[in-house]
């Protein structure tokens, strides 16, 4: 069999299964069936490596990266039109994509910069409350106020930045994560912003079309109010995931890179370190604070115990395991860590703990994470052989 | 495209094949079965799963209920996650909800966005029904306006003349600070200070020794358990002599079991007689007792048993329909349950006249009219 | 200005300090050893506390009856059991990771600590409630006008600070206390010197963690309530007071866990709302590590290029 045959079949293999996965993933409940599903994702991912069809997939996708995104868009209409009717499947897929938008913010920020951000949540809360406060009291169109509330994110990252320029490693991470805490405790405490009982954020209204309404189209089909915010939250991941992969293979990246591996080098290099930490702390936050606007409007409440410090650590983590760095692996481990808990119910007691034993148990045997983030490659080789 | 659906077909049809004689309807249960406030939500959660047993066993009943139980921890974001996930499927008929009223406020909408008729067992406050029109909302157990009309009425006929009221930062605490602070005043009672803590605070000596300097003669507490243990320990390490008088959010066997001693002549209202004096009480603690539940079933799990049994006999009477079930239960008018005769106003509340009022004696909480303290034979203390 | 007012003030303020100067003093000698910061501290923290309530209780059942055997037993039985549990998580979790960068041993650090959380919330009979303390020490007070004094509270502040004294001085004067110091400054060269590193490190784990337990039972004495959530904020408050302080020095730690407490009681006469304290102690960290970025008893490093 050729090279190019065998491509093809290991990218229709890949399509398929990939689908297939994700709507059953979503869609199952009974508990026996999660764990067949378990076992056989497993034995196939296996098979799909040691046949080397992985690495040809791989290749592939890395070889026509626009064909690739718009096959896997193509996926995520599939696996919405199949679940239409699923109001809580739906609701799942649209935070993974809302979150794992947050988290390519985050991967810009410690993935490419080094930056760390223990305050994940907290930005993402930012952009909620923007967004609560915006939608409810003035006439601004939403879409606008969901770039507002980006931008909110980002203005006060921006103020936080400053002492994070001043410091190094652990230090920087002891500021993260004091805010991250005043945050909260400041949401908790203060009553103009609903205080512990939280705000409720008016549904999304574009152009007249309020996103509360379900999709109805001729006599028979009904398709759940969460389909419009599940295309919302996905269109603004494929942006989000253009931009980030985009600009880790621009010159941007490269300083970014710079930057996190050696500041000394780096600064010696010419390259003002200052201003690419700014660039990527900012940029991080804005996809961060977008996010938790749309997420904001999706679920019609917020409360600051949306927006711990456990929050926190589950985006850090999914970057962490979806493999630092790497944008495609924030995906994945988005999907496994936001639906596995709600797919597992007879040990959803026992989720948090799994959780962190599972995490434990990446850090110390596989520490690159589920997708190793690749060296880029400059000049492309052919993939055929 | 058709691969996918005949992937799921095949699957939902293995699920689907253990089919049962009766059709099976779900009815959902939440409450808060961990943290602080668990010890009433696990009585709530039994109380509503012993409905369920007991109508299962019968033969005349026309379905097989399942009880689908919800954890929503008393935070109102987690209670809004549980509520969509249980409004969003679409066996669910019906729910038996919140203990939290916190919680029961953030969800409000939810229920209404996805039509589920819902039956609140432990939410006091009012607007958890009155704030809104909408027809899904409904309360079998009573709220905290009568309940603080009785109590400052009461603890002025004790003679007691200066408060300071602590109350938690939720719309409950607020509700109880609002409520009371009326009705005290109206009573001839002064309030030399107002302290808002928030729901999980670990240190009060802030307040605490602000309060010590005001000299208060009564600390009145309007909020849950956990802090309540918090605050009555702490003022016991200041020196605070005052009477400690609370809601319905500390009338529970956990406030004791954390005090021990300490909780000794704390005051306490709540809506509703305790279990035993309960209409149908004696016979829903006999068939809890028979099923061996690891815990009691605490202040409100009559008031549970009690809304799921409505919901049962509303889905007996009209189907697992969402909508019918709604409209059936708008139309309740003194339907016979253990906690009496049930009837839901224009804004689905249930009017419970009765307020009990409760102290604790030798570490039990004991209705007031039958305690020494009553009598005469204990003090409560005086600043 | 009322004296005794402003007396309580003082004691709540010293209270805290020396919970918080403990588990900052951990933090710090964690990181002085291994250049690492081990976020289940806080949790450990909360460990030892539920490990001295299970012996008390346990104890208890048992007839024990005499006040001082039962604390020196709760006492002794927590410090050794989370000093184990120290030493455990050195060689398990952080040996292990020591060429790995740092942020992943702060992540498997802070998981560990969650696993801790939610173990003990599991598996502890009705561990997501709040567990009542007991109270082991002598609740005799003294009133002065508005000033209260309980004896519980002076013997638990004098506790407190033998123990950090006594920490300091086994750094400072004991052979194992050199090989510490020599490990913290130069970890290749103190192998050289025959210094086991190994075995140093996890002395050093679990020297940190019954320092841990002893801070969990004196705030389990102190509120006489524990919960299996108590760790979290405590280790995010040592490790603000070790940072602050300066990390890698025991007098930064202990500066930093009384200035945290001091933040924290200002804020709370400050404010109309006394809830407003953590807001403005977290917001006066982020100021004071803009101001002095290594801490405020600045970290000696050099760096090679």
């Amino acid at each position: 069999m050729s090279g190019r045959a065998k491509t093809s079949i290991a990218v229709a293999l890949g399509i398929l299964g990939i689908t297939a996965f994700t709507l059953l993933f979503l869609e199952l409940e009974a508990q026996w069936a999660i764990a067949v599903l378990a076992v056989a994702t497993v034995v196939a991912l296996t098979a799909f490596r040691l046949t080397g069809a992985a690495a040809r997939l791989g290749a592939a996708g890395a070889a026509h990266p626009r064909g690739a995104l718009g096959i896997a868009l193509g996926m995520v209409l599939v696996v919405a039109a199949a679940l239409h009717e699923s109001h809580f499947a739906l609701l799942m897929l649209a935070t993974v994509a809302l979150y794992a938008t947050a988290c390519l913010g985050l991967t810009l920020q410690f993935g490419h910069a080094g930056i760390v951000n223990f305050a994940g949540a907290a930005f993402f809360g930012i952009g909620c409350y923007t967004t609560a406060v915006l939608a409810a009291h003035t006439p601004i169109p939403h879409l606008l106020v969901i770039v507002l509330a980006g931008m909110a994110a980002a203005l006060v990252g921006s103020i936080l930045i400053l002492p994070i320029l001043r410091t190094r490693g652990h230090y920087a991470a002891l500021i993260t994560i004091a805010f991250g805490i005043l945050f909260k405790t400041f949401l908790e405490v203060n009553d103009t912003l609903g205080g512990p009982q939280g705000l409720k954020v008016p549904a999304m209204n574009l152009f007249g079309w309020s996103f509360n309404e379900p999709i109805r189209i001729g006599a028979d089909f009904e398709g759940s109010f969460y389909l419009n915010y599940v295309f919302l939250a996905v269109a603004l991941a494929a942006v989000a995931y253009v931009m980030v992969v985009r600009l880790e293979k621009s010159w941007m990246g490269l300083a970014f890179d710079a930057v996190r591996l050696d500041e000394t080098a780096a600064a010696a290099f010419g390259i003002d370190v200052a201003r690419w930490k700014i660039l990527a702390f900012t940029l991080g936050n804005l996809l961060a604070g977008m996010a938790g606007g749309v997420y904001a409007m999706m679920t019609g409440f917020i409360a600051p115990t949306n927006f711990t410090f456990g929050d926190s650590l589950i985006m850090v983590s999914i970057v962490i395991l979806g493999g630092l760095g790497n944008a495609l692996g924030v995906i994945p481990a988005a999907l496994l860590l936001l639906v596995l808990p709600e797919k597992l119910q007879m040990i959803q007691e026992y989720r948090f703990l799994i959780y962190a034993l599972l995490v434990i148990a990446v850090l110390l045997f596989r520490p690159q994470g589920l997708l190793p983030r690749r060296m880029r490659t400059y000049f492309v080789r052919n993939a055929s052989t | 495209m058709l691969q996918r659906s005949a992937l799921l077909f095949v699957s939902l049809l293995l699920l689907a094949l253990p089919a049962a004689a009766k059709d099976s309807v779900r009815i959902a249960f939440i409450g808060p079965l961990t943290g602080g406030v668990s010890a009433n939500g696990i009585g709530g959660r039994n109380s509503a799963d012993l409905a369920v047993r007991v109508r299962n066993a019968e033969s005349a009943t026309k379905y097989e209920y399942e009880l689908v139980v919800l954890d929503d921890e008393c935070k109102p974001n987690i209670g809004v996650q549980v509520a969509t996930k249980a409004a969003a499927d679409r066996k669910v008929i019906a729910g038996v909800t919140h203990y939290c009223s916190a919680v029961a406020m953030g969800t409000v909408d939810v229920y209404h966005k996805f039509g589920l008729p819902v039956i609140v067992w432990g939410a006091v406050l009012p607007d958890v029904t009155s704030a809104h029109d909408y027809d899904e909302v409904h309360r079998v157990n009573g709220t905290m306006i009568n309940q603080n009309e009785v109590a400052a009425k009461f603890m002025a006929g004790l003679k007691y003349k200066r408060w300071v009221v602590i109350h938690d930062t939720t719309d409950y605490g607020k509700g109880h600070n609002k409520y009371f602070s009326e009705d005290i005043a109206q009573q001839g009672g002064t309030i030399v200070g107002t302290f808002g803590v928030t729901a999980d605070q670990q240190d009060f000596n802030a307040e605490l020794t602000k309060i010590k300097e005001l000299k208060p003669e009564v600390v009145y507490f309007g909020g849950l358990t956990p802090i309540g243990v918090r605050i009555r320990s702490q003022m016991e390490k200041l020196g605070i002599k005052a009477v400690f008088q609370g809601t319905s959010g500390i009338v529970s066997d956990a406030f004791i079991e954390g005090l021990g001693p300490l909780a000794e002549g704390t005051l306490a209202f709540r809506e509703g007689a305790p279990a035993e004096k309960l209409p149908g009480g004696q016979a829903f603690l006999e068939q809890y007792r028979k099923q061996n539940y690891a815990d009691p079933p605490e202040a409100y799990g009559a008031f549970a048993y009690a809304a799921a049994n409505l919901i049962i006999d509303a889905i007996e009477k009209v189907g697992p329909d969402r909508k019918k079930v709604m409209r059936e239960l708008n139309a309740t008018r003194d339907h016979q349950s253990i906690v009496g005769p049930v009837t839901f106003d224009d804004h689905g509340q249930n009017t419970v006249p009765l307020i009990t009022k409760f102290v604790v004696q030798d570490g039990k909480w004991l209705v007031w009219e039958d305690s020494e303290y009553a009598k005469g034979k204990r003090k409560l203390p005086r600043s | 200005m009322d004296f005794g007012l402003a007396g309580q003030y003082v004691l709540n303020g010293l209270m805290l300090g020396v919970i918080y100067a403990m588990v900052a003093v951990g933090f710090t000698l964690f990181f002085g050893v291994l250049d690492v910061i081990k976020f289940s501290h806080g949790d450990v923290v909360m460990v030892g506390a539920f490990v001295a309530l299970a012996t008390f209780l346990g104890l208890q059942d048992l007839g024990v009856g005499s006040s001082i055997a039962l604390i020196l037993a709760v006492c002794v039985t927590a410090l050794a059991a989370t000093a184990v549990l120290g030493a455990l998580i050195a060689r398990f979790l952080v040996l292990p990771l020591r060429g790995s960068p740092p942020l992943n041993t702060l992540l498997i650090t802070l998981m560990l600590g969650l696993a801790l959380r939610e173990a003990v919330r599991l598996f502890y009979p009705n561990g997501s409630n709040p567990k009542p303390f007991p109270a082991l020490l002598p609740t005799d007070a003294w009133s002065l006008g508005n000033f209260t004094l309980r004896a519980d509270s002076l013997i638990l502040l004098a506790m407190g600070i033998t123990a950090i004294v006594g920490v300091h001085m086994l750094i400072n004067r004991t052979r194992m206390g050199l090989a510490i110091r020599a490990v913290a400054q130069d970890p290749e060269t103190a192998r050289v010197m025959g210094v086991n590193f190994e075995r140093v490190v996890m002395f050093t784990f679990a020297l940190g963690s019954a320092l841990a337990a002893l801070a969990g039972v004196t705030n389990g004495l102190y509120y006489n309530e524990i919960n299996f959530g108590m760790g979290l904020l405590l280790g995010v408050i040592g490790f603000s007071a070790a940072v602050v302080g300066g990390l890698g020095n025991i007098y930064g730690a202990i500066l930093g866990g009384f200035l945290f407490a001091a933040l924290q009681t200002i804020g709370a006469i400050w404010f109309a709302v006394p809830a407003y304290k953590d807001v403005f102690a977290f917001a006066a960290v982020i100021l004071l590590m803009a101001w002095k970025p290594t801490g405020l008893i600045a970290e000696k490093s050099a760096e090679r290029v």
